[in-house]
């Protein structure tokens, strides 16, 4: 059931979440009756709480030993979904628009909700279109190789750029970004 | 010409074909691809190290299986030697009386049907055929139980509708609670007729010229408490007595005919003069050319009474 937006809690748009599912189909992470329990009950112009993604996003840890490199990709398909069957077509037009997207944290907040504390942020701290490099800095509660993913799908997304590179060994909050 | 025309082109391109410009993409792509081969290397190779957790997972659950189904065997193999061991010997007096041959088979390890004979209070003997619902283990366990009431409620008691209905009456619940029945067929022998209480059973008595079906429209043991309705027949030296559960009448061919049991009956009046095995054998070989299956346990008696 649909939980409206609510300040006390942290809350995902519901085509956050169903789009992380349906990546998770897609990628044969799950499957049969646990797929469709996955998105059945979820409404795309809801809001519900955190702990929702969580509970998809420990089937992962669950079925994977070592999950970072199926996080990611679940990321970057899910950001394949957004751009080829949702609104992503109309908010960016070139890989690097997705990272002018998430300046000021604007990206982010139109998916998630509630305490600032809680909620933190995903912002384009620096940008330098002529050398193709970017930082974003990243305190969501959300799995750090899952926005990797996000980062690396939004960008690629387009089609128009040859080449992109995200890291965040070092800090897993810090997210550098190279492209051309 | 471009980038695109020259890789469009097929043809291995010389060094001068290709701008500084084109150059630079060229190795943007690379890099690209160098990148999203990584990716892909690193998701690979966590699925595959996936599966093979998967696969070791299945392989221990498969021999966690195949022990715990081993030791199912044995506890079956075990119960199927305890109820071939419950079912009885006829008695020096059945056997000095009687000519008698028997057909049993339950469809797994254990089964719910079931035939007996027993001593009755007055010195004389009874017979039992019963066919309780379902198969296996619980059907067998509701066997068990019901050959204890029948012995003994037959130490006071000869009279076959009061014998059955004090199981019934005293199993009601019990049968209620574990959600069985069981169709009855009890003959209780004199000198020369029988009396017998049917619920649900097959009986055929052929005396004489005459042949009779038993009235079988009484209830099953447990699925009511009513009274249950007493018949008497001749039988005499020479007559021919067949009792049988519904495994051979409802076995199908592969047209999806019932084997039935005008066909049973047909086959028994016919061979009615021979040796009782001799009949139960020419039966038993009728019916496993007729069906395409053991679908159900199978019981069938014959015996007559000695000249």
């Amino acid at each position: 059931m649909a939980k409206k937006k609510d300040t006390t809690d942290l809350v995902v748009f519901g085509a956050t979440i169903q789009g992380f599912a349906q990546a998770c189909i897609n990628l044969n992470i799950v499957a049969g009756a646990k797929a469709e329990n996955l998105i059945g009950e979820i409404e795309v112009t809801g809001w519900y709480p955190f702990e929702k993604l969580r509970e998809i996003e420990k089937v992962v840890f669950e079925v994977y030993e070592n999950s970072g490199p199926i996080l990611e990709r679940v990321g970057m398909e899910m950001m394949l979904g957004w751009y080829n069957f949702g609104p992503g077509k109309e908010i960016i037009k070139k890989g690097v628009d997705f990272l002018h997207f998430q300046t000021g944290s604007q990206g982010y907040a139109s998916v998630v909700k509630g305490p600032e504390k809680l909620v933190g942020s995903f912002n384009l701290e620096f940008l330098d279109e002529d050398s193709g490099r970017a930082k974003i800095n990243s305190t969501t509660p959300f799995n750090k190789d899952m926005e990797r993913g996000v980062i690396i799908g939004g960008m690629s997304a387009p089609g128009d750029l040859d080449f992109i590179d995200v890291k965040n060994d070092e800090n897993p909050q810090i997210f550098r970004i190279e492209f051309a | 010409m471009s980038l695109e025309e020259l890789l469009e082109s097929g043809g291995v391109p010389k060094r001068e074909d290709f701008s500084q410009e084109d150059l630079a993409k060229l190795f943007r792509k690379y890099k690209g691809l160098q990148k999203k081969q990584e990716r892909d290397q690193a998701f690979w190779a966590a699925t595959n190290e996936n599966l093979k957790i998967a696969y070791e997972k299945l392989d221990e659950q498969e021999r966690e299986l195949a022990r715990t189904y081993a030791i199912i065997q044995d506890d079956l193999s075990v119960a199927s030697k305890i109820q071939a061991a419950l079912l009885p010997q006829p008695s020096a007096k059945i056997v000095s009386e009687l000519e008698l041959a028997v057909y049993h088979k339950q469809l797994a390890e254990v089964g719910g049907d079931y035939y007996d004979f027993f001593n009755t209070s007055s010195g004389g003997y009874a017979l039992g055929v019963f066919d309780i619902s379902g198969h296996g283990v619980s059907a067998a366990l509701v066997m068990t139980y019901l050959k204890a009431q029948f012995m003994t409620i037959l130490e006071s008691l000869d009279s076959p509708k009061e014998i059955v209905e004090w199981v019934n009456n005293t199993s009601y619940e019990f049968l209620k609670t574990v959600k069985k029945y069981a169709t009855v067929n009890f003959v209780v022998m004199n000198t020369n007729t029988l009396r017998y209480v049917s619920g649900g059973g097959f009986g055929l008595l052929l005396s004489g010229k005459c042949g009779s079906v038993f009235e079988k429209r009484d209830a099953f043991l447990g699925l009511r408490r009513r009274a249950f309705r007493e018949f008497e027949l001749p039988f005499r030296k020479g007559d021919l007595l067949a009792l049988y559960t519904d495994g051979i009448t409802e076995a199908q061919n592969d047209a999806g005919e019932d084997y039935s049991v005008q066909r049973l009956n047909k086959l028994i009046i016919k061979n009615a003069k021979k040796p009782v095995q001799e009949i139960l054998d020419l039966c038993m070989e009728d019916y496993t050319r007729f069906r395409n299956k053991d679908s159900d346990d199978i019981t069938l008696l014959i015996l007559r009474k000695k000249v």
